[in-house]
């Protein structure tokens, strides 16, 4: 079982998985790091991706990664309107009122789904669908390596957005002082509004990507959401950074699980790591190396 | 102090700090509003009695209307869950979407008690204990979590407890499921035992709610630290209500088996069951007695209306129910309903102009 041939196979599926599970949290930590808003309708978002790379490609014979990218603009437009129509009004009130609040968005998108597109199982299927390159002595499916290069492109796209420009630095200096940020003139109610919009973008855009790797249905999101809250808090909630580092984790401690139990019990790796994470180290992996030194 | 606690009780939980009109009143018609509130909830505990008892004739007046009688039954275990759910989730203010593991756990302890030749209704305290003691098992951590935190932390609990269960194909019969016995009795007597279910539930809310449990939990959830600094012992209260929910809702579950004959980890351990029971008691009114109440009973006559053509569609009418309720009413249609009660008793109308 524990080949060395095993392990580096194993190695890589982490690796490429992880740029899929850090391009789909993004977004939550955006939203979360500017407006401490829990945005439970993520979940509704990445699903409604999905649903609309597939409609692109029937309708438009778009290529699913062409799909995703047309999904930024829309996803952001939407975002945009969700936050002024509905989470801006509760945002005074406790925290948990906009937690309900998406929770209900995200209800009514799901359901809304499952009226128009029924409950079977959706795939895409491209041409390069089935296709292996060689690496080395291991085989990697073409469309993880695709979604792989696809998110790390957009992450690096991200990188250069928050820390060359107006917008992306004035986003940052909210996350980490809304009130320093409002005195410093920045407008940190156009910065939420702009942090939602970019946050569903990402939902979609991602949404879009695992097209390529996944068969859905209106239920989609709702476990790479709860995936999506382990790796930002494991990441440490405001550090957006910190993605990367929280989607590596889960990545390697779900691939691995599957050498000592049931694949099956996948997914409880993610939620109990979700659990024991944020009752042990809210602060995220990072506070647990800084208690120490 | 108790006149205080007498004007906040009928308006339950208000989300928007802003908008809580008994605690931001000024004081002479805060009183006036105490008053009206008082004469509200001696009507409304007068009310419940009555409700109870012309309830309970049905199997009585209509022992073959199995519509009627289904109906009820599946009213009655919806009112016992969301007032049960209420005491944590509304009195306490932990919204858990984490309840379908306490019903689905006292659904699998009936069934399996039942299967080695329990007599059902023996296995039901049994059933809610079982329960109670899974959540003080994951409430002593996940409870010292707040707001948000906590809810992710119980959709995380709920969800793993599913993929387990199905997993101890074993225990639970997995994915193919358990079929129970088929021998059970009348449809008459589950509704009576879910009407029983639904007014030990409304006791216990009823009770909790005027004890200085209650008020603990009230001040807790107004203000964590301030209640801990007065002296309320808020660990060991959310402990508690974590666990009397859990019981009741366990019962439930173990009714619930009993009344199906057949088991599936996907139907009792499902996050719409959870889920169930958050918008029962938002749409009723959080941390009210009503609330729950007048929640279920709209929202199983929805579901009921809707299950033929489209299973889950009231499941978007509830989505769309909860944004508007948190938009205009976040008190609910118990709310709403004190609302329209003061507007139709006559002198009330001035005092709501602030």
């Amino acid at each position: 079982m524990f080949t060395a041939q095993n392990l580096i196979s194993v190695c890589i599926t982490s690796i490429l998985t992880a740029g899929l599970y850090a391009i789909m949290s993004y977004g939550l930590a955006v939203i979360y790091g500017v407006m401490k808003v829990v945005n439970l309708s993520n979940a509704g978002f990445l699903m409604l991706g999905a649903f609309m790379t597939m409609v692109y490609a029937q309708t438009l014979h778009l290529d699913p990664i062409a799909g995703a990218f047309l999904n930024i603009p829309l996803f952001f437009a939407a975002g945009w309107l969700v936050y002024v129509a509905l989470v801006r009004r509760v945002r005074q009130a406790l925290p948990i009122a906009s937690l309900l609040m998406l929770f209900g968005l995200w209800l009514v998108l799901q359901n809304l789904a499952l009226v128009v597109w029924g409950s079977e199982d959706q795939s895409i299927i491209t041409r390069y669908t089935y296709k292996a390159l060689p690496f080395f002595d291991y085989r990697v499916a073409l469309t993880r390596l695709i979604v792989f290069s696809v998110a790390l492109a957009v992450m690096a796209v991200l990188h250069v957005l928050l820390n060359h420009t107006y917008i992306g630095k004035a986003l940052r200096a909210t996350v980490q002082d809304p009130e320093a940020a409002l005195l410093a003139g920045i407008d940190t109610e156009r910065i939420s509004s702009f942090a939602f919009g970019l946050g569903t973008a990402f939902a979609g855009f991602a949404g879009g990507l695992m097209t390529l790797l996944f068969s859905f249905t209106p239920d989609f999101g709702g476990p790479f959401q709860l995936k999506s809250f382990t790796i930002i808090v494991l990441g440490g909630l405001e550090n957006l950074a910190g993605v990367t580092v929280g989607a590596t984790i889960l990545a390697f401690a779900e691939s691995f699980s599957v050498l000592f139990m049931r694949a099956s019990l996948q997914n409880v790796v993610a939620y109990a790591l979700l659990v024991v994470a944020l009752i042990v180290m809210p602060g995220g992996v990072a506070s647990l190396f800084g208690r120490r030194t | 102090m108790i006149s205080s606690a007498s004007s906040s009780s009928p308006g339950g939980e208000d989300l928007r700090p802003g908008g809580g009109e008994e605690d931001h009143r000024p004081g002479a018609s805060a009183a006036a509003d105490g008053g009206r509130a008082a004469v509200r909830v001696r009507a409304a505990a007068l009310l419940a009695p009555a409700l109870g008892a012309a309830l309970a004739c049905v199997p009585v007046l209509a022992p073959r209307n199995i519509t009627l009688l289904n109906l009820g039954f599946f009213t009655f275990l919806y009112v016992a869950q969301g007032l049960a759910w209420n005491i944590l989730g509304g009195f306490a203010g932990y919204v858990s979407f984490g309840y379908a593991a306490f019903f689905g756990l006292g659904a699998y302890t009936t069934a399996l008690l039942w299967l080695s030749g329990w007599t059902p209704v023996l296995t039901f305290p049994l059933s809610g204990l079982l329960a109670a003691v899974f959540s003080l098992v994951v409430g002593v951590p996940t409870l010292r979590l707040v707001g948000p935190y906590f809810s992710i932390a119980t959709i995380g609990v709920g969800e793993a407890m599913r993929i387990l269960m199905l997993n101890l194909d074993r225990i639970t019969g997995g994915a193919s499921g358990l079929n129970l016995p088929t021998v059970v009795p009348s449809k008459a007597w589950f509704y009576t035992a879910a009407l029983v279910m639904a007014a030990i539930a409304y006791a216990t809310a009823t009770w909790i709610r005027g004890s200085r449990f209650g008020l603990g939990l009230a001040a807790l959830r107004m203000d964590l630290e301030a209640a801990e600094t007065l002296g309320v012992r808020t660990a060991l209260f959310k402990n508690v209500a974590h666990m009397i929910s859990a019981f009741l809702v366990g019962v439930c579950g173990g009714l619930f088996a009993t009344y199906f004959q057949y088991l599936h980890p996907d139907t009792v351990f499902s996050f719409t069951e959870s889920i169930s029971l958050v918008l029962i008691a938002l749409i009723g009114g959080l941390g009210t007695i009503w609330g729950p109440i007048l929640g279920a009973a709209v929202f199983y006559a929805v579901q009921d209306y809707l299950q033929t053509s489209y299973p889950t569609l009231h499941l978007l009418a509830y989505g769309i129910l909860l944004i508007v309720i948190l938009l205009f009413e976040p008190r609910g249609l118990a709310g709403l309903a004190a609302r329209i009660w003061d507007r139709l008793r006559p002198g009330a109308a001035p005092a709501r102009s602030p």
